[in-house]
């Protein structure tokens, strides 16, 4: 169906989830557009400073083993990520709390082996959200990332886990959740 | 039937199913939902958000104030203020506000409202540690906090689970906290355990009272793990008689059961162990780093503050001094921890021997309020994390160990083997 298109940042192994969303903003509102001001303020010190990340203007990150680690379960993370424009996710692997939360937002965390060592920072992707395929266009190199699970795709269908709820109540299928 | 673990067993039974596989999506039905104070008015503005005005129980969504209590600026006594009212607003019948509260993982076993079988979440990730009485505790986000209070349920990917066997015997001066850094650095901080469940068992696990349990639970959020969990048994039915919230009954796994992998520690081995600053999986024996030098000793948190941890604390610093280049602060996990090492004097020995006691909250294991760290500080503490900024500064180095360590070191003034404490 869709292909996006987009410029890549390229993650080393563990971004923690409290460097993408620095301590001070730990008791902030949830809000996406202010959360990206910061994001990634403790993962890089070209990223440490008002709109960092956001004037970067990548459209995906590209990260190894353990992407948003470390234990901390805020949605700041993840709302930080999508305002400042992240349309996906690609690593070898996720921690689980964040992996939730990205679920419940809508913003696809996708497994792909080995993506980050196809790729530099700045390169343009075209990733197929239908078969998975990642393409790097500078090079030409394809990369197949999991399948997204039909429950993940209906709840980003609906812009996220509280709007795929607001929706089931509103129809009277909420009692049917199983 | 097809066997299954402890932890498949719960999604299973929770979620009106005979059986669940690893890697299943299922919706769940929650036993108990906590909250606190610094998420707690986001999840009740998202829960309104859903169209809907009344939790799904009053009695089983659990406000706690922790992380914020008491307020040490206006921002967070504003932000106090308006969790009393959103609370109040929705009738909450279990409020653990100031003057009656505690770390709300604490809380939630102490007070009965998580039990054996069932699953409990929490928007906090330590809400692993309710794995010690056989529940499965989980940590979530906001948004699973605001759905789960509206229709009860949270959707859950069934775990694989890996099988931990402890046998041996605990030696003198080793506790749980021990064994849970030494599995750290056996199994690596956020490495292979990543989204596994942890099944605790073994002669060494049943030797372990409920404050051990926790304390192991814990710290699997740390091994990146979804759960951790130690079936209930006869420890588990003493604990829970006259607290219990709800009625519950015996669950384990089956023989057969299906594992990723099985692992086997003897805990006749474990000595008392020490994680480096910065980094939770760099453990080491404590005989590696006897003599460091430090200037701060803390034990409380979610990990190490019960009366079972006190106990330990008071043997060793009885008729003892902190050495006077150490500042210690002690918080208890709760106001009903509190009031037991009171009445048992153990907090009299600690201030005895100069040790500052303030009142139960998360204080500064995160960074927030009562004794954070600042430039150049050395701690000694018997929280659950390490990581530069943790505590406060950057600049300061965080040792993580047991409180029995903390307790011997703090008299000397640098890292020190409490099994050598009756030789000076």
């Amino acid at each position: 169906m869709a292909k996006i298109t987009g410029k890549c940042w390229v993650a080393s192994d563990y971004v923690m989830a409290y460097d993408i969303i620095i301590q001070r903003f730990w008791t902030s509102p949830i809000d996406k557009a202010e959360n990206a001001k910061w994001v990634m303020a403790g993962v890089a010190e070209e990223f440490n400073r008002e709109n960092g990340f956001v004037e970067g203007g990548f459209t995906f990150i590209v990260a190894a083993h353990n992407f948003a680690g470390g234990g901390k379960s805020i949605e700041h993370v993840v709302a930080g990520l999508m305002g400042a424009g992240i349309q996906a996710v690609f690593a070898n692997s996720f921690s689980r709390l964040q992996f939730r939360n990205a679920i419940n937002y809508g913003l696809p965390f996708i497994t792909c082996r080995d993506l980050a060592k196809g790729c530099q920072t700045g390169d343009e992707l075209e990733w197929d959200t239908e078969s998975g395929t990642v393409l790097n266009l500078r090079t030409g190199e394809a990369f197949h990332s999991v399948p997204v699970a039909p429950f993940v795709a209906d709840v980003a269908a609906e812009g996220g886990l509280m709007n795929f709820i607001r929706n089931k109540i509103a129809d009277g299928s909420i009692h049917e959740l199983h | 039937m097809i066997p299954m673990t402890i932890t498949e067993k719960i999604m299973a039974l929770n979620s009106g199913r005979d059986k669940v596989v690893p890697g299943q999506l299922v919706w769940v039905d929650v036993h108990s939902i906590m909250t606190m104070d610094y998420l707690g008015e986001q999840c009740f503005k998202q829960f309104r958000s859903l169209g809907v005005n009344e939790v799904f129980d009053k009695e089983r969504v659990i406000c706690v104030s922790d992380h914020l209590v008491p307020p040490p600026n206006e921002q967070f006594a504003t932000m106090l203020n308006r969790w009393r009212q959103i609370v109040k607003e929705h009738e909450i019948a279990y409020f653990y506000d100031l003057g009656r509260q505690g770390i709300a993982h604490q809380i939630m076993v102490e007070q009965g409202h998580v039990l054996p079988g069932k699953v409990s979440i929490g928007t906090d990730s330590h809400a692993n540690t309710y794995g010690a009485v056989g529940a499965v505790g989980n940590a979530i986000g906001v948004t699973d906090a605001a759905v789960a209070m509206a229709t009860g349920k949270c959707w859950f990917r069934v775990p694989e689970s890996v099988k931990f066997v402890i046998k041996g015997t605990w030696q003198p001066y080793v506790m749980a906290k021990d064994l849970s850094l030494h599995i750290m650095g056996m199994m690596h901080w956020n490495g292979h355990l990543i989204y596994k469940t942890l099944e605790f068992t073994g002669e060494a696990i049943e030797a372990l009272d409920m404050a051990g349990r926790m304390t192991l639970c814990n710290m699997t959020v740390d091994l990146g793990a979804k759960n951790g969990i130690v079936a209930p048994d006869a420890v588990t039915q003493a604990y829970l008689s006259g607290v219990a919230k709800g009625d519950w009954e015996m669950i384990a796994s089956d023989p057969d059961a299906h594992y990723d992998a099985v692992y086997e520690v003897d805990v006749t081995n474990v000595g008392p162990t020490v994680a480096l600053p910065d980094k939770l999986d760099d453990t080491v024996p404590v005989e590696k780093v006897v003599g460091r030098k430090f200037n701060k000793a803390f034990v409380g948190t979610c990990t190490n503050g019960r009366v079972e941890d006190f106990a330990v604390m008071a043997e060793i610093l009885e008729g003892k001094q902190i050495h006077r280049d150490v500042n210690m602060i002690v918080v208890p996990a709760s106001q009903a921890v509190y009031l037991e090492a009171l009445k048992r004097g153990y907090l009299q020995t600690l201030v005895e021997a100069g040790a500052a006691i303030d009142t139960p909250s998360c204080a500064a294991c995160a960074g927030i309020h009562t004794g954070v760290a600042g430039d150049g500080d050395i701690v000694l503490s018997a929280g659950n994390r390490n990581m530069k900024g943790r505590m406060g500064s950057k600049n300061a180095q965080i040792y993580l160990t047991s409180p029995a360590v903390v307790a011997a070191s703090a008299i000397r003034g640098e890292i020190t083997d409490p099994r050598e404490t009756g030789t000076y």
